[in-house]
């Protein structure tokens, strides 16, 4: 026979038990695919734009709207089906309502097409390749980093005014790389610039032998380069050993930080067209130094490379977006980030996302090489562009992927 | 005319680098019949070998160093994981060092980061040679003279010693070797070593013109295929040869077609398969 104290003893019990079971469970997390390069010919690329990421995510303190935020990194590859593949693996999976990464642009595409199908919103954080914003532009995919169009367009008329107006090309044999040959060509003419010929080179070609060797023939002052990677650290070596600066000036439509520094001082002798440079002004110094203080195992010296940039960006963007909206639905968040500008973004020129064509806007640099620089301080930074007096207007690009069209 | 004698010069050059880093590649598959799949890692570590000795000792020590050291990771490798697979199909072989290479590539990750590492030409090759129009750097004349003396001495081994003798036994008739009394494990063991030492030597070679990578060697593992292939299985001139056709074609090509320069050493292979199935210099072996 149970005393009353008993039965109410019993009665307290089930009251914490039931309780406990159907306590609110602590808020799910908002799950973030990032598909990446971790091997393959932009690994390196890879580690710097998630180093980008998660410096964003931290600046959010890993929360949105009182959510813990979850990274869940996938191996593109630098590999289209691998990147497809993967990344129906996080939707499907994983959970994922957002994808984010590559940094190719022919992986871009291939995830941009699984996010569309599963209408999952994606960063496209460092393709660089104009079809990311037009023909391949689609409502759940924001192209961060510059097209092609912007970084070309940023550079052209210096150096055909001050350089040199007689160009060599050297192209990435594939969409990216044909841009920018393309772009420098358009360019080109409207500068009165002559064309002396046109090397493609396949990617994950190491030896540039002879075709720097018919490069030096042209009787160029100007080679212009549009290669990345791997390759491009081989490239960059074998200008130098084929004496490639003593016969002419070389502009590359885009260089990342990490290729150019495994060189020897004197071997920098290039200009280039960049994203970002760590040493540009004090927020970038600081910013630099803070990931070269938490990421030990940095490619390079003040990792503040393009890709590092182009992935704190995306990440501050979205976060930015998400709370902005109030809600982690996806279509919701899209129409807050379609024109959405943020100003601390560390540069002279605020970022802003165009409705229209999903192409966030911020500034290119046009530097050059400093020769004599023995440490990370290896460029100068000649010119700082508005990066929406080069992007394609609406004329250029007549599409439309708002989603509130 | 000079700028096609230029890239003719080029072209020789680099199929003679083509061959010596496809000899050990191809002295292993006719030995012993393994698809030797690590034959790019080995590549690669002999590469970052030369790059971590060369801060201790000078050019000649770091790269005999990193030789040796790749050819004695060669013999463990042999004894632990290739000895399995001998008398399989070739394709258990080509698993097994595959699986071997991309850990060793991950490793050389962990160990030395992603990013790529350049190392200048000793101090004596550097600089370039200046004939006219022409110019070849004076390191690669430097590779080229190392490829050759390394092919040649390989070719006179195996042509004018016991060891060399009881090698090209080997390659036909595995068996018989081992029932005249020879050591035919001891014989493997040593040609893989010799194999790892020679990929290692040219990666020693390569880090100066092409940089230093976990993944290069993973691009030179087809062209050495190809080169073994095209020139013939189980002999050094077939090797000699169907390096340079690799070389010249990658270099001449970029004159013409430079978007086809990577595809058309495959085209070569297959014209070349279909009519010598064994390939140009190749005779009979031990996959056959």
């Amino acid at each position: 026979m149970m005393t009353r104290i008993g039965k109410l003893m019993v009665l307290i019990c089930v009251f914490v038990l039931v309780g406990a079971l159907t306590a609110p469970a602590a808020e799910d997390p908002i799950k973030i695919g990032i598909v990446s390069p971790v091997s393959g010919n932009y690994g390196d690329h890879g580690k710097l734009e998630r180093m980008g990421m998660k410096a964003a995510l931290e600046e959010f303190g890993s929360k949105v709207l009182g959510r813990p935020v979850e990274l869940v990194v996938a191996d593109s590859e630098t590999n289209p089906d691998v990147a497809a593949r993967r990344a129906r693996r996080l939707i499907e999976v994983d959970g994922c309502k957002y994808l984010m990464g590559a940094v190719s642009s022919s992986v871009a595409a291939a995830i941009s097409a699984v996010a569309t199908e599963n209408k999952v919103l994606y960063f496209a954080t460092n393709g660089n390749s104009d079809t990311l914003n037009a023909s391949k532009a689609n409502t759940y995919m924001f192209h961060v980093a510059p097209s092609m169009a912007m970084l070309v367009r940023g550079g052209a008329d210096y150096v055909a005014k001050n350089i040199g107006k007689k160009w060599f090309y050297i192209t990435h044999d594939y969409s990216w790389g044909h841009s920018g040959t393309a772009w420098a060509r358009a360019s080109a003419k409207k500068l009165g610039v002559t064309e002396v010929g046109e090397i493609k080179v396949p990617l994950g070609t190491r030896d540039f032998s002879s075709q720097l060797l018919q490069a030096r023939q042209s009787g160029a002052d100007v080679l212009v380069v549009t290669m990345a990677g791997f390759d491009n650290v081989a490239l960059l070596k074998q200008l130098a050993e084929y004496r490639i600066y003593d016969k002419m000036k070389v502009w590359y439509t885009l260089m990342e930080f990490v290729d150019m520094w495994p060189l020897k001082p004197e071997q920098r002798q290039a200009y280039a067209n960049v994203e970002v440079y760590w040493n540009e002004n004090d927020k970038t110094r600081a910013f630099a130094e803070m990931l070269q203080k938490n990421n030990p195992d940095t490619p390079c010296p003040m990792p503040l490379d393009n890709g590092t940039y182009e992935g704190w960006l995306a990440m501050k963007i979205l976060l930015t977006g998400i709370q902005k909206a109030g809600t982690d639905d996806v279509d919701s968040v899209i129409k807050t980030i379609e024109g959405l500008e943020i100003k601390d973004n560390m540069r002279k020129y605020p970022t802003r996302v165009r409705a229209w064509d999903h192409q966030v806007i911020t500034q290119i640099d046009l530097i050059k090489a400093n020769p004599k620089a023995t440490g990370p301080a290896m460029w100068d930074v000649i010119d700082e562009v508005d990066a929406a007096t080069v992007a394609r207007t609406k004329a250029e690009n007549p599409i439309n992927v708002s989603i509130s069209k | 005319m000079s700028l096609f004698i230029n890239l003719f010069v080029n072209g020789v050059i680099l199929g003679l680098l083509y061959a010596t880093i496809a000899l050990g590649f191809s002295l292993v598959l006719g030995v012993s019949g393994v698809l030797n799949f690590a034959h790019g890692v080995l590549f690669a570590l002999g590469a970052y070998g030369y790059w971590v000795l060369k801060d201790f000792m000078g050019f000649w020590p770091a790269m005999a160093g990193a030789t040796l050291i790749v050819g004695v990771i060669g013999v463990v490798v042999e004894r632990l994981l290739v000895r399995r697979v001998y008398g399989e199909d070739p394709l258990f072989g080509l698993v097994i060092t595959m699986g071997f290479a991309m850990a060793i590539e991950q490793v050389l990750h962990m160990i030395f980061g992603a990013a790529a590492k350049t190392v200048n030409p000793p101090a004596f090759a550097q600089g370039v040679l200046f004939l006219g129009d022409m110019m070849v750097p004076y390191y690669r004349l430097f590779v080229a003279l190392c490829c050759v003396v390394v092919l040649t001495g390989t070719w006179l081994v195996l042509n004018n010693t016991a060891f060399g003798a009881i090698v090209r036994a080997g390659m036909y008739d595995s068996e018989m070797v081992s029932a005249l009394g020879h050591d035919l494990p001891l014989l493997r063991t040593a040609v893989f070593a010799l194999g790892a030492m020679a990929a290692a030597f040219s990666g020693v070679l390569a880090s100066s013109i092409w940089s230093i990578k976990p993944g290069m060697g993973g691009a030179f593992l087809m062209p050495s295929f190809l080169v073994v292939l095209i020139g013939g299985l189980g002999s050094i001139r077939g090797t000699v040869l169907g390096g340079l056709i690799v070389g010249l074609t990658t270099s001449l090509l970029s004159l013409v077609i430079p978007r086809f320069v990577d595809i058309m050493p495959y085209v070569i292979m297959a014209v070349v398969v279909y009519f010598w199935p064994r390939g140009l210099l190749g005779k009979q072996n031990i996959l056959e």
